[in-house]
């Protein structure tokens, strides 16, 4: 039998069709159509200043907004050479894992819904509020937060801001714990996630797998670790793998990376300087003072420049790579020296996770698509873009 | 040819040749605010100091700040030349770039700047600035000065044409220099020095000569204004497109600015070109584009005067068939436009001889004063053209016309362009006449005294040519759409003689243009 599974369905994760063949339950045949998000964003970025790129970013993983902002941040100051002030350093670490943790909360607890486990949904989601309150008064908006700056960020922290992400990380220990002890004695859960939605180590490698779901076959991938940006190479933490690379694995990493990301949040906020400059001290990159604007020349030219023009690039390409939520988030960017990209190519990390989908469904149950496929947590704002 | 060393490329020069010329010439732009490829070397903005890297090292001695000793000690720097007033000299090594000259570059600015107003957003120049662009690519620190600005007046009315604000001005000289070199007027100069320093006019002068419009072309910064372009629209909105001047004969090069967004036409430029117009226009030519949305025919209209009706396109041109078959082809007058391009005249022509009308006529502007600079004598800019359109044929003038039409040698008239010299008044004996039908694009005397008018696109909307005085052929695209349903001249020439029933050879602009290549070894 033939079945059309979306691209509006109430259990697929974002909008996405599967053509199913079915002997029985068994799926024979499968094709994962993508492509119903697209929203031109490669393209979009062709018109409009480097720094317009942001709010276009943030709706990439929109689950983690802010690695995106980050990720693009990186890249752009990557082809300008420059590097932002340590304090900025800290500040993105810090918002971009507390986005890593929502996150994780968010994949982890749909499969678990998916599966029937409503409770610990509601949980994940309601810690997952309380870290979107800290990157709500950080940044004024709690999903897209177009919060990065090309040499800094929009704002410097708050002064609770320490304190506030101390409060939550309790209570990131505490949900982690009450899920675990929710879920993984449970015999229905382990049955539908133990041995489901197997991926092979040489799959994952084939496919160009990175993020959670190529550390579950037991790759030790991850870009914080492998090719340190920001300032990762400071802090202590470990990369968790798994063995089988089964919807268990997944979770399972996804759990322990949140543990891994409240450790680098812990010693960034001990390491983090509580004064000094957020931006770069470049008036050709960072907008200056508005009151300076109002009333120096020299402001006033940077500032139009800023806007009408945007920030000028030097001419090239680079290839700059964050450890995004899914993965290895890319910017390959080229600039003809102008204040617009020329051309920007993304490799979100979802494209090829979601490649790999179709062989870990195969010649499983038509059932087990729901977790397998939440498992994998393809994001249509990225993986569409 | 000698060659010199430039930040590591070697640029070829001729004998007395500057640095900053070779590399103008190059395509290399070294910054600079008083220099201007078109006037005579002032030297005085200093923006364009470089580093002879080659021979005898000159040292300026000055007071460095060390950091070690914590207080300024005496010490030596190179000695920057300005490359505008630098003769290039065989195997000479110039740096324009390195770390010398960067710390020059960078202190001119930020002196330039020091008592700049805060007006970029209300100044026009905003957008096409060197300040702002020099600022952004040589400077990019923030203000030191703490202390209030000198200011100076602003706002100065320095003739009909241009306003000065001294606050902006940075006394590069170029607005004194295009008087005195192109206008040959010494009407301005400066008084004071330091930053009192301004640019003034002569006594009980007002800044009025033909060229004043280039005053403001030259200004690198927003210091002289245009009264016309002032505060008419943000630089950063407008699209420019190539043009001919349709002022006179010259047929000066330009840059027609407009909007897109509304299809207005706000400014015209010159556009260098050495063979024409150097870099220059006047200021007669810089306003022709003030024309193109005054006065359009946007109606076809039939009838005269009190009994003048707006009718459709495809009535009017019947209209004008039955009056055209009324009229026998040997008192049939036809009248070319020396404001039209060639190829509007051309289709023409070949009406005329498909009709087997032998009665050409060409109308013109006359009223203009020609000078020895870029003014031609003749206020037309296509009179060269159309003249190639008959194929070197003798074209009789308007008078020729009257009196024709007076002796009853012409009963009909069909007629392009709007421009006569004649009055209304003076063109009287052709309303005596049933077919008179008039192909314009403006309203005006000649489509006045018409029984038919017919709208055609103006010299804005098409793709065309114009035959300079010199006899040089200068094409250019359109720059905006014609408004609805209007067309080219040339198409409605070829549908009225669909309807006349005549088949003029050409189906398009390319084929219309082959008949121009064949009219003009015709007349060879």
């Amino acid at each position: 039998m033939r079945l059309n599974m979306g691209p509006s369905h109430p259990a697929m994760h974002g909008t996405i069709r599967m053509v199913i063949d079915l002997d029985g339950e068994t799926l024979v045949n499968l094709d994962v159509q993508p492509g119903y998000l697209h929203r031109g964003f490669e393209k979009s970025c062709e018109r409009g200043t480097w720094a317009q790129v942001f709010p276009y970013a943030d709706r990439l993983n929109y689950v983690s907004p802010m690695l995106n902002n980050v990720g693009w941040a990186l890249a752009v100051e990557k082809l300008l050479e420059i590097e932002v002030p340590e304090r900025c350093q800290y500040y993105r670490v810090i918002l971009g894992e507390l986005a890593r943790i929502s996150d994780h909360f968010t994949c982890n607890g749909a499969s678990a819904m998916e599966l029937g486990a409503f409770t610990p949904f509601l949980w994940l989601l309601k810690v997952r509020d309380w870290v979107w309150d800290i990157l709500e008064r950080e940044t004024g908006a709690r999903m897209t937060h177009s919060f990065g700056r090309i040499g800094g960020m929009a704002a410097p922290p708050t002064a609770t801001f320490k304190d506030d992400v101390l409060r939550v990380i309790p209570e990131v220990h505490k949900v982690v714990k009450e899920t675990e002890i929710m879920l993984l004695r449970n015999r229905i859960f382990l049955d539908r996630m133990q041995g489901v939605g197997v991926l092979t180590k040489e799959q994952a490698l084939s496919y160009g797998v990175t993020g959670p779901m190529a550390r579950s076959t037991g790759i030790p991938y991850d870009v914080r670790k492998d090719h340190p940006y920001l300032v990762y190479d400071r802090f202590d933490f470990d990369v968790p793998v798994g063995e089988d690379g089964d919807n268990w694995d997944r979770f399972m990493v996804r759990l322990e990376e949140i543990r891994q990301s409240v450790r680098i949040i812990e010693q960034a906020i001990e390491q983090m300087p509580d004064d000094g400059p957020i931006n770069v001290d470049d008036p050709r990159i960072v907008f200056p003072e508005k009151s300076d604007v109002y009333t120096t020349i020299e402001a006033t030219i940077a500032h139009f420049k800023l806007v009408m023009e945007g920030l000028r690039t030097p001419k090239g390409e680079v290839y700059s790579f964050t450890e995004g939520g899914n993965g290895e988030l890319g910017f390959h960017i080229v600039s003809d020296g102008s204040g617009t990209p020329y051309r920007v190519r993304v490799r979100p990390p979802c494209w090829y996770n979601l490649a790999a989908a179709r062989e870990m469904l195969l010649g499983g149950m038509i059932a087990d698509i729901i977790p397998t496929f939440g498992s994998v947590n393809m994001i249509g704002g990225e993986c569409d873009r | 040819m000698p060659k010199f060393t430039l930040d590591g490329k070697e640029i070829s020069f001729e004998a007395g040749e500057t640095v900053m010329e070779a590399a103008w010439r190059e395509g290399i732009e070294i910054p600079h605010y008083c220099w201007h490829p078109g006037l005579s070397v002032a030297a005085n903005c200093r923006m364009c100091l470089v580093h002879v890297e080659s021979g005898r090292q000159m040292a300026m001695p000055q007071l460095a700040f060390d950091e070690a000793k914590g207080e300024y000690v005496p010490t030596t720097k190179p000695k920057l030349q300005p490359a505008c007033q630098l003769a290039a000299a065989e195997d000479m090594v110039v740096s324009s770039t390195n770390d010398e000259v960067k710390t020059a570059q960078a202190s001119v600015q930020e002196f330039l700047l020091l008592n700049h107003p805060v007006d970029c957003p209300i100044c026009d120049q905003a957008g096409e600035c060197k300040l702002q662009d020099y600022y952004y690519e040589h400077q990019g620190t923030l203000k030191r000065k703490l202390t209030e600005p000198v200011h100076k007046p602003k706002g100065v009315r320095f003739g009909p044409t241009i306003v000065y604000d001294a606050e902006r001005c940075i006394m590069c000289t170029r607005c004194i220099r295009v008087c005195d070199e192109v206008a040959k007027d010494h009407v301005l100069d400066m008084r004071e020095r330091g930053n009192k320093n301004e640019i003034i006019l002569a006594p009980g002068r007002e800044l009025d000569h033909k060229y004043t419009l280039m005053t403001e072309h030259v200004c690198p910064v927003g210091a002289l204004t245009s009264q016309d372009f002032r505060f008419k629209a943000r630089v950063w909105f407008l699209k420019s497109a190539q043009g001919v001047c349709t002022g006179c004969a010259t047929g000066c090069n330009t840059h027609v600015d407009y909007d897109p967004r509304n299809g207005k036409i706000y400014r015209l430029r010159p556009r260098d070109n050495a063979e024409v117009n150097q870099f220059w226009m006047c200021d007669d030519g810089m306003m022709t584009y003030a024309r193109h949305d005054t006065d359009r025919l946007l109606m076809p209209t039939v009838g005269r005067g009190e009994e003048r009706v707006p009718v459709g396109e495809d009535e009017a041109l019947d209209l004008a068939t039955e009056k055209l078959n009324a009229v026998e082809a040997s008192k049939l007058a036809v009248v070319l436009s020396a404001q039209h391009t060639t190829e509007d005249n051309l289709a023409l022509a070949k009406l005329a001889a498909a009709l087997g009308a032998e009665r050409l006529y060409l109308a013109a502007l006359g009223g203009w004063e020609g000078d020895d600079i870029l003014r031609s004598e003749d206020r037309n800019p296509n009179r060269a053209g159309a003249t190639q359109a008959v194929g070197g044929a003798t074209l009789k003038s308007v008078p020729d016309l009257l009196t024709d039409v007076q002796s009853g040698a012409v009963q009909g008239v069909l007629a392009l362009g709007w421009a006569t010299a004649e009055k209304l008044e003076e063109l009287a004996p052709l309303v005596a006449l049933d077919g008179v039908v008039s192909l314009t694009s403006h309203v005006g005397a000649l489509p006045a005294v018409a029984s038919v008018t017919i709208p055609v696109a103006d010299t804005f909307e098409v793709d065309g040519s114009f035959v300079n005085a010199k006899g040089l052929t200068q094409a250019f695209p359109p720059t905006l759409s014609p408004p609805a349903d209007i067309e080219p001249a040339w198409k409605t020439i070829s549908d009225l003689a669909g309807k006349l029933g005549k088949d003029l050879g050409f189906k398009d602009l390319q084929g219309l243009r082959q008949g121009l290549v064949d009219a003009a070894e015709a007349a060879q």
